[in-house]
């Protein structure tokens, strides 16, 4: 990034008057997400940057930047600039802190729920950011495992709220939500776009972790599948008991083969798998391109500005749950819509248009990772996680998602996975994809939950 | 579909129209010809046609010796070239026999049996037809009109408030072709080509399963909505989003025609319906046999005798459910498919033994596909402009037969291969599916009264 290059050779006074108005120019081709290759523009610059940097390394590097010096506050300036101001995303930023204004100002239930929807989506890009910046420092293994993790930490800190709200079901709704929108919205369009800018050829990625991705996703469905319809077929042991257990049981199952799962894949990063790397960068792969990205901010600055975006999504977060059954009524829509449908859409916005970006650039294995990475990660990650922190809590999540949503994810699975066995992609698949999705949508639309209407808030614990 | 009886035909040019006398010559030519021609045979007819098309380029209107020429040899091209047009007269006689006695279980099959002719020389002057009107237009006449039979049953279905009969005879139009038609024809064709597999294009079977599992899942969330209890409106909910589903589908099946339109020229082989290759070299090798006018007249003429048929075969089904002691969903979802498509039944499976299996699956799966994205979303859309609360919810036990017998022939296309245990499997599977459906008394059919018609 140009940007970024002017960062390093002046002064700091100058950056701060030039930053709003040169940064909408050169972000205009810049994607939303910092791909491998933007990082390698960066490099002629490195070598300008790591002077300054490693003066500066080692006063900071055992302690927090307490001491006034101007170097210092430089720093912090640059850090801010660096994280804060170089996407154009991060103009819905202060809808964050609208949200609250709003909603100590008004009542109005609808009006905080959009808002601090708003304010979450830049953060949580930029949490993404954060934590592909933090994975350079670490090495490839942590780095995976951290991307493996923290990919979908805003899907996971949302959900930890509603669970201790008690609001069981519409942790259920959003992560089957999010799964949903990224096999089929994301994809398709991905499909859709690269295949209509790449007209004449068929677009092919590797068929291998599609498989092995279609098959975690078809073992998700399986776990959700027995309690669901244990429940349904009422044929449980001991009513209202046995479900639970299950899911519990099913939880730590499915943890177990995430765990093998990443184990599997950093394993064979030297093999013919290239590992599906949610972030966009494909990590360790080829050992060239980890000389060729070099971070933007130190390790000791990602790590702090880790902690700050989950410290602001986490209390975005507390406003969402709180305003979602207002909101559900002030608009007519069904909570079940709100879950499964707008919040995904909202919230992965960044991750969509990434994935766009990566098919229109004939990188459709990076598109893959992003979308069905992402979903494979809250399916046998994200679910069991939100289980067994519900188990510690005291909190009777479980796995029976309801016949409807389980029979929605069991067919979606499906047919997101014979579409994925070719190992090609073109603008007609994705179209069918995306048709696919409105037809989940308009079902959900005129889908009433029969349990969120009287579920009722628990006291906060 | 083509007209065969290539022999017969070289004499129909030759010789006067008097001598209708050589029929009897017609049996035994027929014997070693398919019911559908290849495009060998329009080869050999080629140096008459220009004769022939020299003479129809005008409607037969005028007292002309020759005009009359004309039409009596266009009624020998298309009503008597066909074995299968022996059927023929059983059209009248049904009515015949509606308007004499109550007999309802008669009316229905004599009806059912006349129609079966009707419904392949429709095919056969659609294909007619697609000569004149070139590749593009040709194509998509053959992917509308192909099934044109079962949607002039569903429609007059639908008018007389019918719907399950509608659902029911399109559920067993898309399980007879996937299952029986598409059994049938890799089983003959591996036990003729016994040493070798034979292989069809993996790419078009691939998209056409795709596009099945699409229709299953656009049929499945009416019916799981409705039976989990979880609508929002009672009722409406699961009507309004069928629709929805219904134009999305629709949507779907447009993009898809497209698609395969535009990529005509790279690897795809278009799934063509009735067995011709459109638009590549063999346009210059196969020849109409019908002027433009004509294939259009006798499109008027066909239509309007299948619906006629098609009247008589919906106001009779219940009758004949009630002599025949069969419930009214074995009628529609077993019989009234396999008899209706008996000529593309056997046209499969003549082209799978000429190990053309490419032509065999896009009579098959393509007919299926066809219906489950165009005929079952075009059925609601028009129940929507009449009136009629036809909705995608089959019930779940049709949805759960559609479900697993899509998943198990997308399982068995996904290879590309065929052989003849392929074929027999599905055979049994579908022996499964009609023992399972004699068995099953369909909940709704037996309370539905018929409303009058409009």
């Amino acid at each position: 990034m140009d940007y970024k290059q002017q960062v390093g050779v002046q002064s700091h006074v100058e950056q701060m008057g030039s930053v709003e108005d040169r940064s909408m120019d050169d972000l205009d081709d810049e994607c939303l997400h910092s791909p491998g290759t933007d990082a390698r523009k960066t490099q002629a610059s490195d070598s300008n940057r790591q002077i300054p940097f490693s003066d500066k390394k080692l006063p900071l590097s055992d302690g927090f930047p307490i001491v006034g010096n101007k170097m210092t506050r430089n720093r912090i300036y640059r850090s801010i600039k660096t994280v804060v101001f170089s996407n154009k995303l991060n103009l819905l930023m202060p809808f964050g802190p609208l949200a609250i204004l709003v909603h100590k100002l008004t009542a109005s239930n609808g009006w905080v729920f959009f808002l601090s929807l708003l304010g979450i989506t830049p953060l949580a890009e930029r949490l993404g950011y954060a934590t592909e910046q933090l994975a350079f420092f670490t090495g490839p293994t942590v780095g995976g495992l951290l991307n493996a993790t923290f990919g979908n930490a805003t899907e996971l800190i949302i959900s930890i709220y509603a669970l201790k709200s008690g609001m069981i079901r519409v942790v259920q709704l959003s992560l089957l939500g999010s799964i949903l929108s990224n096999m089929l919205l994301v994809l398709g369009c991905a499909f859709f776009c690269g295949g209509l800018v790449y007209h004449r050829k068929e677009q092919v990625f590797n068929k291998a972790t599609a498989v092995v991705n279609s098959g975690l996703l078809l073992m998700a469905v399986m776990g959700l599948l027995f309690p669901a319809v244990l429940h349904y077929t009422h044929t449980e042991r001991r009513v209202g008991k046995s479900e639970l257990s299950l899911s519990r049981y099913s939880s730590c199952i499915m943890l177990v083969a995430y765990a093998a799962y990443l184990f599997f894949q950093l394993r064979s990063q030297n093999d013919h798998y290239s590992p599906i790397n949610e972030e966009g960068s494909p990590h360790g792969d080829n050992s060239d391109n980890d000389e060729d990205e070099a971070p933007e901010i130190s390790k000791w600055e990602s790590m702090i500005w880790l902690t700050i975006l989950t410290a602001w999504i986490s209390i975005l977060s507390d406003y969402l749950v709180d305003t979602i059954q207002g909101a559900s009524e002030a608009w007519d829509l069904s909570i079940a819509f709100i879950s499964v449908i707008l919040l995904p859409i909202i919230g992965n916005a960044a991750e969509h248009a990434s994935a766009i970006m990566f098919s229109m650039k004939d990188k459709l294995d990076i598109s893959l990772g992003v979308a069905i990475g992402s979903s494979t990660q809250i399916s046998m990650f994200g679910i069991p996680f939100c289980v067994v922190i519900g188990w510690i809590m005291g909190q009777e999540m479980d796995l029976n998602f309801q016949l409807f949503e389980t029979a929605t994810l069991f067919i979606t699975v499906i047919v997101v996975a014979f579409f994925l066995q070719e190992g090609t992609s073109n603008y007609f698949k994705g179209l069918m994809l995306i048709l696919c999705y409105l037809i989940v949508a308009a079902s959900f639309f005129v889908h009433e939950d029969p349990t969120s209407t009287d579920q009722k808030k628990q006291p906060q614990t």
